[in-house]
């Protein structure tokens, strides 16, 4: 069926390049990991697909270096049509140097709804001028290994769980050589969860309120219940693979890394079934409330066209390039009635209702705002939390760090 | 340009100089018309740039803010407050550009001698026709040759609280059970480490050719006059590599000085900013906070230790020369 | 040539004088050697078994040295999942051609630099050096300006002029060239060579081994280069190894066992040149010139 598919779509494809040869526009997304992302090559066969007089040609950079690359790029007058927004700074940094065409009249001209975004779209707006729209959003969820859950007899976690109660599963499943829990080495992973209550934000200058996950965290260590944090980050050990490997009871992590598992369960990499929860909840924060990112388009203030520039944007982010993005696994920010199930329905998406009932948030906080100075308050507050995770310091003592250094940030 | 120079100096160049100054620049220009464009001038803008603010835009989005740059990389005013309430090392402990400048320091005055020797005590050994000579020199200049990703994740897991290193020093009878980039004060030691390893076949193979250089009459004349082997190598070895020792030792400061990959792939300037280094603080605020002006800044502080380090041994090089 | 010879035999009769020690001399030689030797080569141990592994398996901890099974098959995988061959050949002509052109050029100049008077000689030189001090980080940027307004930008030609005039070589060869005695350009001046057919006839050959340096710097420095090539060169047409080594590492996931593989095999040809050119190292090639 699926080969049918795209041996039509290629022959469509073949006909229309014979076709209409001279005429084709030519779309250039500056993007990275192009050939491999699910997701792009699912928009790019489904945009060419509705505006096929469209060549959507992808300029592929590597993702570690995309900031640093990109910039430059953007510097020297590049001139393609689209960038992509990876990190919430990139979108500061760009708008700041002239780089991000304004969006808001071609928004006001198109009469473009973005209620879908359910007011994540201010993250990419400065001063009220919107400068980009985001086509993902990524939440944290939390997933567990049910082989693992099963062969010890033990209840699969819930959607609603404290953190305590969290930590003491995690506790009770560390035996034989299994870790409860696994923390990828980001401050994400270990304490950002503070700012799902919707009140605390990383770069509110008060950091008090990651105390209680540091010492969670640390608590979970010394029992052995986790990877140690130095060990993980010595051997720079991919969350990927420790989860992957099976011996991996539960980990928080980034919705992105459902796709990653369904890839890896259909070429064998790993073969248990696994499945996702809300995660936990601090006491007084409503159950499924989380924290997660947004990835966006913006309009390079150099492109040529920026009209077809913006076809393509608000396809992106709109209703039908949600579609397309929802269907390789990839939760788009446009979020509609149909998402959630279309995410659901996804071949290798864990069958039951917990798993479904987690794809709907109660709340989803911002991993970082868009504020001033973030790119120096980040670098702040990730020195410290790496001196209090390898206990080069205590927990207090960073996180008293943290509040006096950013605060003389701003002096 | 070297014509109006001899004039303003009063004396009249003659047909000879002329021509020979003629012929050196036809020396220099194919390597010096490349360089200017490709490199001196960006260098150029890029002194002129500590003195904008820019952030990566339009040309003429730049804005001139005198010393500003410099101001808030030394952070003056909270420098000399604190100063002046008595805590003198504050610049050292507390302000980003202090800590690198600490820790570079640190570790170029460790990794530079700690290279050179290892380098010079190979360079001999391998310089003479030993069995396996060829293998050796192959295997310590491997390191050199391999791409830095791969190396760093190498050495990671060779430092890690468990790893292989840890247990050799251990069956020395040194109880230290820690991964080295996970602790404060061994992260650096890393980065030594990783460094020496990696340059030290480097700077065996300049030796080496050096070594070619040295005229065998030399060692012959004091052999005939009774010098023993170290005497041979403190009065004639030692001088004749001496134009060796300096570029190596200039370019392994400079290199030490701008030290950028080994942090960034194995401690990303951790714990904290334990390993935090000069270029590595520059790279986050160019192209992190996008402030090319106060990255420029931060540049021109490493071009002026390393100006006036090479200057002084470039002026102790020509003493020496004379004598 | 007389003289070699006569030196080889007084080297014979010390030698012969006390062989007890000189043999325990070499047997402690050979183990210094062999134990640096080990240091230096079990980071390449690991990466050859990290190579043959599963990607969750080279990270599995505590580290297993041989891998449980041994898959030859990443060897096949690298050269499939992205295009190596490609990025080996656009990294071996951007090696060819910037070595070349930095070998001839900085010999060229750096003969200037060394035994030539002129004008502004040291003020030029520092100028040289200055610009190795400056961290490419902070004039990139300009740079980047100003070669892409020339139209360089995505081009192999980018990297070729960006490295092949690097203030390095000029560097390296004129130290090199103030070891060799300025009496013997003296006496070549005499018989009424010009500074060229000195440069040619007599610097060029006795400077075999510093430019065989040289050359292997210069290439194992534009093999490896990460940052210029990541800069500069877009297309996948263009990227030379180390950027498509960096392929392996997404955002969401890493295939480090290939990176492994990989690196290993753009090590090959590095060594290749190394071992082609370490004869130039062996004490006796060179001549010293220096007669009485």
């Amino acid at each position: 069926m699926k080969k049918m598919l795209t041996l039509v779509l290629a022959l469509i494809l073949a006909l229309t390049v014979v076709g209409a040869c001279a005429e084709k526009q030519v779309l250039t997304v500056v993007t990275w990991d192009a050939t491999t992302t699910p997701y792009l090559v699912a928009q790019e066969a489904a945009f060419e697909a509705k505006y096929p007089d469209v060549d959507l040609q992808y300029i592929d950079v590597a993702s570690q270096d995309y900031a640093i690359k990109v910039g430059t790029m953007l510097s020297g007058g590049d001139t393609s049509d689209v960038v992509m927004i990876k990190e919430a700074r990139d979108i500061i940094n760009w708008q700041a140097a002239g780089y991000a065409a304004p969006m808001t009249d071609f928004i006001a001209a198109d009469g473009f709804d973005v209620s879908g975004y359910v007011g994540t779209e201010v993250n990419y707006a400065v001063d009220g001028v919107q400068y980009a729209l985001p086509f993902r959003s990524d939440f944290w969820v939390l997933f567990y290994n049910k082989d693992l859950f099963d062969a010890a007899g033990v209840a699969y976690p819930t959607n609603d769980m404290t953190w305590d109660q969290y930590a003491e599963l995690a506790k009770t499943m560390t035996k034989d050589g299994v870790y409860g829990t696994h923390y990828h080495t980001w401050l994400s992973a270990v304490a950002n969860w503070a700012v799902c209550d919707g009140v605390n934000t990383l770069a509110d200058r008060e950091y008090s309120d990651l105390a209680y996950f540091y010492n969670l965290y640390q608590g979970l260590e010394d029992a052995g219940a986790c990877m140690a944090y130095n060990e993980l980050k010595a051997s720079g050990l991919h969350y990927s693979a420790a989860f992957a490997n099976g011996n991996v009871a539960m980990m928080p992590m980034g919705y992105w890394y459902v796709s990653t598992l369904i890839g890896y369960n259909k070429e064998g990499t790993c073969n248990f079934n696994w499945g996702i929860t809300a995660v936990p909840h601090a006491d007084g924060v409503a159950a499924g409330s989380s924290f997660g990112n947004l990835t966006g388009a913006m309009i390079n203030e150099k492109s040529a066209n920026k009209e077809l520039a913006w076809k393509y944007v608000s396809w992106l982010c709109g209703e039908e390039g949600a579609a397309a993005t929802a269907a390789t696994g990839t939760r788009p920010a446009w979020v509609s009635e149909n998402v959630a199930s279309t995410m659901s329905a996804v071949e290798g998406f864990p069958t039951d209702d917990a798993s479904k009932a987690a794809l709907i948030p109660s709340y989803v906080g911002m991993e970082w705002p868009v504020v001033d100075k973030l790119s120096e308050i980040q670098t702040v507050v990730n020195e410290e939390h790496s001196l209090i995770m390898t206990r080069e310091i205590d927990v207090e003592d960073g996180i008293e760090e943290m509040n006096e250094r950013v605060a003389e940030l701003f002096e | 340009m070297a014509q109006t120079a001899a004039k303003k100096a009063g004396r009249p160049m003659s047909r000879l100089e002329r021509k020979n100054t003629l012929i050196a620049y036809s020396f220099l220009a194919p390597n010096f018309l490349g360089f200017a464009i490709f490199t001196l001038i960006p260098v150029v803008f890029s002194v002129l740039l500590s003195f904008v603010k820019w952030n990566g835009g339009p040309i003429s989005q730049m804005e001139w803010v005198g010393l500003d740059n410099y101001a808030s990389i030394f952070k003056i005013e909270k420098v000399i407050e604190k100063f002046s309430e008595g805590e003198f090392f504050y610049f050292f402990e507390r302000v980003d550009l202090g800590i690198a400048l600490k820790n570079t320091i640190f570790y170029t005055l460790v990794t530079v001698p700690l290279t050179l020797i290892c380098a010079i005590a190979l360079a001999m050994a391998l310089n003479k026709a030993v069995k396996g000579a060829v293998a050796f020199r192959t295997i310590f200049f491997f390191p050199y040759v391999a791409s830095m990703v791969a190396i760093c994740v190498c050495w990671n897991f060779m430092l890690m609280k468990d790893g292989p290193v840890n247990q050799f020093i251990q069956l020395l009878g040194i109880p230290f059970n820690k991964s080295w980039t996970a602790d404060s004060t061994m992260a650096i030691w890393a980065i030594v480490l990783v460094s020496v390893w990696r340059n030290m076949g480097y700077y065996m193979v300049i030796y080496l050719a050096a070594l070619q250089g040295v005229p065998r009459e030399l060692y012959e004349a004091a052999t005939v006059d009774g010098a023993n082997k170290w005497q041979q190598f403190t009065n004639i070895t030692i001088p004749q590599l001496q134009p060796t020792t300096f570029f190596a030792s200039i370019m392994m400061i400079i290199s030490c000085f701008k030290i950028f990959d080994v942090v960034a792939i194995m401690t990303e300037g951790g714990p904290g900013r334990a390993t935090k280094m000069l270029v590595y603080y520059i790279y986050d605020v160019a192209f992190a906070q996008n402030k090319y002006g106060t990255a420029s800044a931060i540049s021109m502080v490493l071009l002026v230790i390393v100006l006036v380090i090479t200057i002084i041994q470039f002026r102790s090089e020509k003493k020496f020369a004379n004598d | 040539m007389s003289e070699a010879v006569a030196s080889k035999q007084t080297g014979r009769q010390i030698k012969k004088d006390n062989p007890a020690l000189q043999l325990a001399g070499k047997i402690a030689l050979y183990i210094v050697l062999t134990g640096v030797a080990l240091f230096t080569l079990i980071p390449f141990v690991w990466m050859i078994s990290s190579s043959l592994k599963l990607d969750r398996e080279v990270f599995a901890y505590p580290m297993k040295w041989i891998p449980e099974t041994f898959r030859w098959e990443n060897y096949m995988l690298i050269w499939q999942k992205v295009p190596l061959l490609t990025y080996f050949k656009n990294t071996a002509f951007i090696a060819i051609v910037v070595t070349f052109l930095q070998t001839l050029t900085s010999s060229f100049a750096a003969y200037a630099f060394a035994k030539l008077n002129f004008k502004g000689r040291d003020v030029l030189f520092l100028a040289y050096i200055a610009t190795i001090a400056v961290p490419w980080q902070a004039y990139m940027l300009p740079q980047f300006i100003m070669m892409r307004s020339m139209g360089l930008y995505d081009t192999l030609w980018a990297m070729v002029v960006l490295q092949a005039f690097s203030a390095f070589g000029v560097f390296l060869m004129r130290q090199f060239y103030q070891g060799v005695p300025t009496e013997l350009c003296e006496a070549a001046r005499i018989d009424g060579l010009s500074e060229y057919g000195i440069w040619a006839r007599i610097m060029l050959p006795l400077s075999k081994a510093a430019i065989a340096t040289l050359v292997i710097f210069t290439f194992v420095g534009t093999w490896n280069d990460y940052m210029g090539p990541m800069i500069y060169l877009t297309r996948d047409v263009n990227k030379t190894i180390q950027v498509g080594l960096r392929r392996f590492i997404q955002e969401n996931s890493s295939d480090y066992h290939l990176i492994m593989a990989a690196s290993l095999c753009s090590l090959l040809p590095v060594s290749v040149v190394f071992l082609c050119l370490q004869k130039y190292f062996i004490e006796g090639i060179a001549t010293s010139g220096l007669k009485g």
